[in-house]
């Protein structure tokens, strides 16, 4: 084993994030198994929908490079998609939903990253608790019951297309490209990359390790919010179970994309392509028959499979 | 006498963690119960919640064992509602008992050496695992049915010279543990390791000659093994396998441990304290129920506590 992760062949093709691999592995299954959905419309249909998952690993890749984790997304979007569905705001506007979901975003990913950040808990514990707890409010605010209608205009934003392709897939690429001139271009994508690295490191050369931590969530509440937009968008209903499984599956994402906690190979566009593979494995178990209990297995499976493949290239020489 | 009340009543200079006050919380609860309803003070309502607190006791020692090295068990609730499954297979119980063990203690098996030979992060790999287990229970049992072993539903209902079996469970557990944590070699290493990595020399106990890789895989064992006890416990208290019963247990198990003053980063924490730290919680699900309050506003303040309590515990590492 350790003969063969010395190999420089090998130690270079480690270095590729996992979901490119994945990525291909599903397309070829996907190929065989029905050749005919793999057209442009069909695909457009699958990977509209997990746009909202692609967002949130945008917010999510952020604070793992930051050796943080974020998993409170589930109780934002729930949260944001309460706001707009259950009709406490009468008459309001499109702006105005924008703005409200954006600020709470804001203040929730800031008080994640003052907990993280200042009073450093584990993250862990901070973005579950906040989650179980906006969740928990959710529920006893609509008594367990979906709360209403969602305006007419996100459904219709949503469902339109530009140039055949679907403008939330648009959305998602401009934002993917918009964090990674973020995270490769600005002094504050370079205090992240150092932060992940080395946090002493980064302390002692003056890089300001706390406001970073802090910055990157409340950056990745604020990309929740925007997913929790999308998804409302997408399901045109208020829900009291939408999203709940988000978080994971964007942690998924990430580990297959090659950024586990720190240092990250792979970039902006490896965890992309992660959520694809989530895209394309939906599509898969469909196709082959298998229902949520096998989806559950299958998120586990790649996430020990992901964590363990970057688990054994650190330890290589 | 009175500086060592004040170290019980603060925490300081002490290896078992801040203990003293969260006594002093269910204290208080226990007494604002007693005399605000009529309920709460029967030996009715307090064997009720020994029996409801114990499976979230059981599986807080685990947790704690866990805890205790720096780390964090994410499977717990799975594990619990993957062993009623297993029990409402209807297969003999000779069969199932010792196979919900034997499979308890694989999936501790697969965390542990997950954590310690492929360097994969605790949360990370407990939570992989978390999903696993839960997607095979759904899969023994999509919706909750079955009926578990005569003798599991017995070894729970039952009572002895009018004091119920939770009781005696309760009793078992606890010395085991005690005889785990505070009477052997092993009990011993795991402070050892734990005070390493929580001071950031996290070889510290190797170098002195404690194998952690091996004692750490232990403690994922032992944590899945207690959690196992805490789903036949339920599963005795619910006759039949529900796949949804742990839900929450990781969280409610972590939020007991970490009342009873024991130090997520490891190291520092007590038996005693866990316990009580798990009393606290069913005294307050005993007393928001008598009062009437919603199970998703519980549910809320369960998670507002969560985090009180590790927000004011302090520690070096950020993020994770």
């Amino acid at each position: 084993m350790a003969a063969v992760l010395a190999n420089p062949i090998a130690r270079r093709l480690l270095r590729i994030p996992p979901s490119y691999f994945v990525f291909l592995v599903l397309l070829a299954t996907l190929w065989i198994a029905r050749p005919n959905m793999l057209n442009l419309n069909v695909m457009g249909i699958f990977i509209r929908q997990i746009v909202p998952l692609g967002i949130l690993v945008l917010g999510q890749l952020v604070v793992m490079r930051v050796k943080s984790i974020d998993l409170s997304g589930g109780g934002i979007i729930l949260l944001i998609n309460y706001f707009i569905s259950s009709g406490s705001f009468p008459g309001a506007s499109l702006p105005f939903f924008v703005g409200l979901a954006l600020a709470t975003g804001l203040v929730i990913g800031l008080f994640n990253g003052f907990m993280v950040g200042s009073r450093r808990v584990s993250a862990v514990i901070v973005t579950l608790a906040v989650s179980i707890i906006l969740v928990g409010l959710v529920q006893f605010l609509s008594s367990g019951n979906p709360p209403g209608d969602v305006p007419k205009l996100f459904n219709d934003l949503y469902n339109t297309k530009f140039l055949s392709v679907p403008t939330p897939v648009l959305f998602w690429i401009l934002l993917t490209a918009a964090v990674s001139l973020l995270l490769s271009q600005t002094v504050f994508g370079r205090y992240v990359a150092s932060v992940g690295e080395n946090a002493e490191a980064a302390h002692f050369s003056g890089v300001p390790v706390q406001r970073t931590v802090i910055l990157a969530h409340t950056l990745a509440g604020l990309i929740a919010a925007i997913a929790a937009l999308v998804q409302t968008g997408s399901i045109a209903v208020g829900s009291v179970r939408v999203g709940l499984d988000l978080p994971i599956l964007a942690v998924a994402a990430t580990i297959l994309g090659g950024v586990v906690f720190g240092r990250g190979d792979g970039g902006v566009w490896g965890p992309f392509f992660g959520a694809l593979c989530f895209a394309l494995l939906f599509v898969v178990m469909t196709v082959l028959g298998i229902d949520e209990p096998g989806k559950l297995i299958a998120q586990g499976v790649i996430i020990l499979g992901a964590a363990i493949f970057y688990g054994v290239r650190v330890r290589a020489p | 006498m009175y500086r060592s009340l004040f170290n019980i009543l603060s925490g300081r200079h002490t290896r078992q963690g801040l203990w003293g006050l969260p006594l002093l919380v269910a204290l208080v609860i226990s007494l604002w119960l007693t005399v605000q309803t009529t309920e709460f003070a029967t030996a009715e309502n307090l064997f009720n919640l020994v029996a409801q607190a114990m499976p979230l006791i059981i599986a807080a020692i685990g947790q704690l064992v866990v805890v205790l090295i720096g780390g964090l068990d994410l499977s717990v609730g799975s594990v619990i509602s993957f062993t009623t499954a297993v029990l409402a297979l209807d297969q003999p119980a000779i069969l199932l008992i010792p196979a919900v063990f034997v499979l308890a203690a694989f999936i501790g098996l697969i965390n542990g050496l997950a954590i310690t030979r492929f360097n994969v992060h605790p949360i990370i790999a407990t939570l992989s695992t978390q999903y696993i287990v839960l997607g095979i229970t759904r899969i023994l049992r999509p919706v909750s049915g079955g009926t578990v072993p005569e003798i599991v539903i017995g070894a729970v209902s039952g009572s002895f010279l009018g004091i119920p079996y939770p009781v005696f469970w309760g009793i078992v557990v606890i010395l085991a543990a005690w005889k785990l944590l505070y009477g052997s070699r092993y009990g011993l290493h795991l402070f050892a390791i734990g005070g390493g990595i929580a001071s950031g020399a996290e070889s510290a106990a190797r170098n002195f000659g404690v194998s952690d890789r091996r004692n750490i895989i232990l403690a994922y064992v032992i944590c899945s093994c207690f959690a196992a006890v805490a789903g036949v416990f339920l599963a005795g208290r619910i006759v039949s396998g529900d796949p949804n019963v742990g839900l929450l247990f990781e969280l409610d198990t972590v939020t007991a441990v970490a009342l009873g003053g024991t130090q997520l980063s490891g190291g520092i924490g007590s038996l005693h304290g866990t316990v009580i730290g798990a009393l606290v919680m069913a005294l307050l699900a005993n007393g928001m129920n008598l009062a009437n309050v919603s199970p998703f506003v519980q549910t809320a303040i369960k998670g507002g506590i969560l985090l009180a309590v590790v927000g004011l515990q302090s520690r070096k590492k950020m993020g994770l």
